[in-house]
């Protein structure tokens, strides 16, 4: 999953994307509302987390200039603001998740989790597809009940792949959303990890198509 | 209720209105009363007149040889008329008066003989007619009887007395009451009275006396007029009522209209709220008192709308500002602990939070600082002291800071004595040498001077940095507020610096004023008043620089 995060504070991207990072997501970061808006617009993020004072545009007008131009990118404020006019102005400007500062960032992470899980159109926290169970609130896999242990890459790229599953997951797209712009894109990087995930989970669960991408049967 | 303003007002309304209606009332009661007393005495002239001509005709000489019954010729025979007047008055009662007239009243006996010395009745007595046996007035004429033949309550009668007292004549319809023996009248003028007595009649009544040297009473009951008089008295009193009524009621009404507007404003003040302070009174007449008193107050209102809005907004740029470290410490410290570490890891975390902590003690600093100043001013030492050290140790204070943004720093000060606290001033010089510093390009400049100007001292630093717009040169005193937002947050600035060195030069009675050019710099002029000679240095502090001053 790729995140990008835009907010003014140095410390609090660093730690924030540090620790989103830890989590396996893939995170790009901007400091100020214009950067934040060009990668808003010109990536296809999974999530947004934008902060409300930004310096040069301020967190409303990134976010109804992304809805402006049809980005359904699902965002979520952050803001020192608490009001409830401040909440209802953010959610009516069309973002879907609010966090106050100063926030926990397991608060966060688990927040993101339930905003692409509903973006995607599975609000269930839990994936079961055969004899797998991918458990995205506490990001486990357990084949026939016993679990697996995967790294953060391959947990991300399985539950990417469950999420879309039915449809077919091309390679480019596998690659904007789970890498950052600072990994290096090694082209045989997702074969990699497929393989991995088939030798922990089972060979039948990911069939290749080849030349275009990978697809979970529904 | 009662205690309100309306209720008070209709009180007074009723009690004016009903003071004003009773006397107009009395008036014009008393007015009619006068009036139709004169109408009965104009009748009961007419009728006397008509009496006299018709004794005229019948005793065509008049009595005592006197040619008629006009005043005219008795005037020109003054005495004599005097000699019949006294004895008129001074009648006498007599054996043979008291038994012709038995109705003699106690007036008459009252009355007694010594009154009139002068005038034994003999001697005015006339020769001819004044016995009654001996008065024959002759037939009436039938219209003159009719005239005393009306109805029982305008009926009228007369009464005829002699010269001497003796009742000669009187007419069918004379009441059964007592007459006056005549006692009175200065002849020619016609004596009215009104008679009543508790249980009978009222009867109004002329006497002219000395006519032919009779005295000639003619009357009338006046009961048809009391009633009449009584009755337009009622519908007078009923129309007051009604008047009184109207009057209380439109006066309530007026009262309640001219209250209204009162009420509404009542409704709409408590109505204003410190949660919805963005009503207003609807002010219809704005020339009216009451349109005055809804402009003021909505002009009050706007003022405590604008204080609260300001206050809220600082209060939310301060939890925001306050906010921003706070996660920073709380992100690290979470993200520090949530898995095993390096320990360069934690102690880059542990450095991140000292960071923090320190910029909210800092922020935490000037916000007490601030709302020290906004509850009142605090109490500043008052020392004298010269601001050219206070330059200098400043300077030296930011130098590492402008060395390491190879920055130059030229102090050119003048001594300049003021009167103040050395650790506050020294907080704005610092504040704005900093601000020069931070804002201004690599390489750069900062100027920093002081002289006098009159009674003024002037302290200005001049920066070579990209210099501020002219709209927003206006807010950068303003609390919180920040030119350029990320080059403040990079520096770690919260953007009350600048109203800090507002509120404390402001407190040393003095003014701060910015000027800029953009691509050229900003310049930051401190005004503050000279510390005159002659009051001696009281302050520690200055002495000792003074001391130090003096040795260098």
């Amino acid at each position: 999953m790729r995140v990008l995060v835009v907010e003014d504070e140095p410390d609090v991207i660093r730690a924030v994307a540090m620790y989103l990072r830890e989590e396996g997501y893939s995170v790009d970061t901007a400091d100020n509302g214009e950067d934040g808006l060009f990668k808003g617009v010109s990536w296809d993020y999974d999530a947004i987390l934008l902060d409300v004072m930004l310096p040069r545009r301020d967190g409303w007008s990134v976010l109804s200039e992304l809805r402006r131009q049809n980005k359904t990118t699902p965002v979520l404020m952050l803001t020192a603001r608490d009001t409830v006019k401040d909440r209802v102005r953010g959610l009516d400007t069309g973002a879907d998740d609010y966090l106050i500062k100063p926030f926990e960032l397991s608060e966060l992470a688990a927040r993101l989790r339930a905003l692409i899980r509903r973006s995607a159109g599975k609000s269930q926290p839990v994936i079961e597809i055969g004899n797998v169970t991918i458990d995205m609130t506490s990001r486990t896999v357990s084949v026939d009940g016993a679990a697996v242990a995967l790294t953060a890459k391959e947990y991300c790229l399985l539950e990417f792949l469950a999420i879309h599953r039915g449809e077919l997951v091309t390679r480019t797209k596998i690659y904007d959303h789970l890498f950052d712009e600072y990994d290096a894109s090694l082209s045989n990087l997702v074969d990699v990890y497929v393989s991995n995930i088939r030798r922990k989970v089972g060979r039948e669960l990911i069939t290749t198509r080849r030349g275009m991408g990978y697809i979970i049967d529904s | 209720m009662f205690k309100s303003l309306r209720w008070r007002l209709q009180v007074w309304h009723a009690i004016v209105l009903l003071t004003v209606l009773t006397s107009f009332g009395g008036i014009v009661h008393s007015l009619h009363w006068q009036t139709r007393l004169q109408q009965v005495d104009a009748e009961l002239d007419r009728t006397a007149g008509l009496v006299m001509s018709q004794l005229r005709r019948l005793l065509p000489r008049p009595p005592g040889g006197r040619p008629g019954g006009s005043r005219r010729p008795r005037r020109a025979d003054e005495t004599n008329s005097e000699t019949t007047f006294e004895a008129d008055t001074g009648a006498r009662p007599d054996a043979n008066i008291a038994a012709v007239t038995p109705r003699s009243d106690s007036t008459r006996n009252e009355s007694s003989p010594e009154n009139s010395p002068l005038s034994p009745p003999e001697q005015a007595v006339p020769p001819g007619p004044p016995r009654r046996d001996r008065f024959d007035p002759g037939p009436l004429p039938e219209e003159f009887k009719q005239l005393f033949h009306g109805d029982e309550e305008s009926r009228l009668y007369f009464v005829i007395w002699g010269g001497n007292g003796v009742q000669l004549e009187q007419s069918d319809s004379a009441p059964e009451i007592t007459y006056p023996n005549l006692h009175i009248g200065r002849e020619g003028f016609p004596i009215r009275v009104v008679r009543s007595r508790p249980g009978e009649k009222t009867y109004r009544e002329v006497i002219h006396a000395g006519m032919f040297d009779l005295n000639i009473l003619v009357g009338r009951s006046l009961e048809n007029d009391l009633a009449a008089h009584h009755r337009s008295g009622l519908l007078l009193g009923g129309a007051g009522l009604v008047i009184l009524a109207a009057g209380v009621l439109g006066g309530g009404w007026l009262s309640s209209r001219a209250i209204l507007p009162i009420a509404e404003m009542t409704v709409t003040a408590e109505s204003i709220s410190a949660l919805d302070l963005s009503k207003r009174i609807n002010v219809k007449e704005t020339d009216s008192e009451l349109g005055k008193l809804a402009t003021v107050l909505n002009q009050t209102f706007d003022r405590l709308q604008s204080a609260f809005e300001r206050q809220s907004q600082f209060t939310a740029d301060a939890s925001h500002e306050l906010r921003t470290p706070l996660s920073v410490i709380s992100t690290h410290t979470e993200l520090a602990l949530s898995r095993p570490r390096s320990n360069e890891d934690y102690r880059a975390a542990i450095e991140t939070c000292r960071r923090a902590s320190q910029r909210m003690r800092s922020l935490i600093d000037s916000l007490l600082l601030l709302a020290r100043f906004d509850s009142g001013a605090p109490s500043f030492k008052q020392d004298r002291f010269d601001l050219k050290p206070l330059l200098a140790d400043c300077a030296e204070l930011v130098e590492p800071l402008a060395t390491e943004r190879h920055i130059q720093i030229e102090c050119q000060p003048d001594s300049c004595f003021v009167r103040g606290d050395w650790d506050r001033l020294s907080q704005v010089v610092t504040n704005l040498l900093t601000n020069a510093i931070r804002y201004n390009v690599q390489g750069g400049h900062v100027r920093v001077t002081t002289r006098m100007d009159g009674e003024t001292a002037i302290l200005s630093v001049t920066d070579t940095g990209v210099g501020i717009a002219a709209d927003q040169l206006t807010r950068i005193f303003d609390r919180f507020y920040q030119v350029d937002k990320a080059r403040s947050r990079a520096e770690g600035s919260s953007g009350l610096g600048l109203s800090i060195c507002k509120t404390i030069v402001e407190a040393h009675g003095g003014t701060i004023v910015a000027t800029s050019e953009v691509g050229v710099g900003t310049t930051l002029e401190v005004r503050l008043p000279l510390a005159t000679e002659s009051v001696p240095a009281m302050g520690t502090k200055s002495n000792e620089i003074d001391k130090e001053l003096l040795l260098k």
